[in-house]
């Protein structure tokens, strides 16, 4: 006989982790398929804003997170969704595996936006990088810079400020946008140095990366010598496979969702990420996600 | 015969811990070594893959830059 399941949440991050909870909490037979257990929120440095606590690696908030997850009779399994159907009265999610839900969460979070800027991508892993938690180490004492103007582009630039010389943030627009306690802290350090209307145009370099070039003249010249380029310049919602069941999108790829984390096609909620909220935080893919959960609880009944 | 193992890696890249974790569930051994501290380890790593970006594991000569489950597996059965 196969095996259906009441719910199957696609995602394996804060969001879809706090649905699973819920969802098994309510009795619901659950599943969590993800391709990256933790998701995203384990490349951040420090969390210091998810109530109860006041500061938290990424990596050990999300081994909280799957521990109390564990503690449930909840199916998890690593595997990539290719694509899911509906049939009759479920749905059919096919990775490595089949399985079958009588309802979907879409809980699948974002990807890193590339920049594509001449030299980036020949660059990438030559003092290119997307993770400064990562790769921040290995530029001791070195210059770099950020590009972008979100709190998370804030945040990198801080981190960095630990292991290097010099931090350039480079926003195409006015002002940065991070927290005000992190704006502050990037005005009050003696090592970041923000340069706003600015793009850079090329990444030069023989093996790695030297300089960059800018779109106008910074301290009197368009070159700027540094040793890595971290990016954070935001997110792509990862919404391909909703989009073939006929949820509907907003411009920006999101999928739409109600208050009750609804989308429009019956049985099928979204949180978190990749859903249509102005405010992304992991407090509020958690509590979207938990909204999900109880409304599929209530659909089924 | 036993290869020689070394990730390159640095304490806090979520990727290499879940490099590390991988090989140690598979129960290979393996030599670490963190780039944050080790200058002549980083000097290596970038030498062998032309990379600056962890994890960097070198199975026996062959680099694999990231972790890649399934070149890993590869390397280690060949």
């Amino acid at each position: 006989m196969v095996n259906i399941y009441d719910v199957i949440i696609l995602g394996s991050g804060v969001t879809g982790y706090s649905a699973a909870i819920y969802s098994a909490r309510f009795g619901l037979k659950t599943l969590v398929i993800g391709t990256r257990f933790g998701g995203l929120l384990q490349d951040t440095n420090i969390v210091e804003n998810y109530p109860g606590y006041k500061s938290i690696s990424g990596l050990d908030l999300m081994k909280k997170f799957k521990e109390h997850v564990e503690d449930y009779d909840i199916d998890m399994v690593e595997d990539e969704v290719k694509d899911v159907k509906k049939i009759k009265n479920c749905f059919s999610v096919k990775g490595k595996k089949s399985y079958k839900g009588k309802t979907l969460i879409f809980a699948t979070g974002s990807k890193r936006r590339k920049l594509d800027v001449k030299g980036v991508e020949e660059f990438e892993g030559k003092g290119v990088s997307y993770c400064a938690l990562c790769d921040g180490p290995l530029f001791k004492n070195k210059t770099v810079c950020v590009i972008g103007g979100s709190d998370s582009a804030a945040k990198e630039a801080l981190l960095l400020s630990e292991y290097t010389k010099k931090v350039y943030i480079i926003y195409r627009k006015e002002k940065i946008r991070a927290e005000p306690i992190n704006l502050e802290r990037v005005n009050k350090s003696k090592k970041i140095e923000v340069i706003n209307n600015t793009n850079i145009v090329e990444a030069k370099g023989s093996k790695f990366v030297e300089k960059v070039v800018l779109d106008k003249n910074f301290k009197g010249s368009k070159e700027l010598k540094l040793d890595a380029i971290f990016i954070e310049i935001g997110q792509i919602p990862e919404s391909e496979l909703a989009k073939k069941l006929g949820v509907k999108l907003n411009k920006k790829g999101e999928i739409i969702i109600d208050c009750d984390s609804r989308t429009n096609v019956e049985g099928v909620c979204a949180a978190g990420d990749v859903a249509d909220k102005e405010f992304k935080q992991a407090i509020t893919g958690a509590s979207e996600g938990v909204i999900a959960a109880f409304n599929l609880y209530e659909y089924l009944k | 015969m036993k290869k020689k193992i070394l990730v390159y890696s640095t304490p806090t890249c979520p990727w290499c811990n879940k490099a590390k974790e991988f090989l140690k569930k598979n129960k290979v051994e393996f030599k670490e070594v963190d780039v944050s501290t080790d200058e002549k380890g980083a000097k290596d790593m970038m030498d062998k893959s032309g990379q600056m970006g962890v994890p960097v594991i070198d199975i026996d000569g062959e680099i694999i830059v990231g972790f890649d489950e399934k070149k890993i597996k590869v390397a280690l059965e060949s």
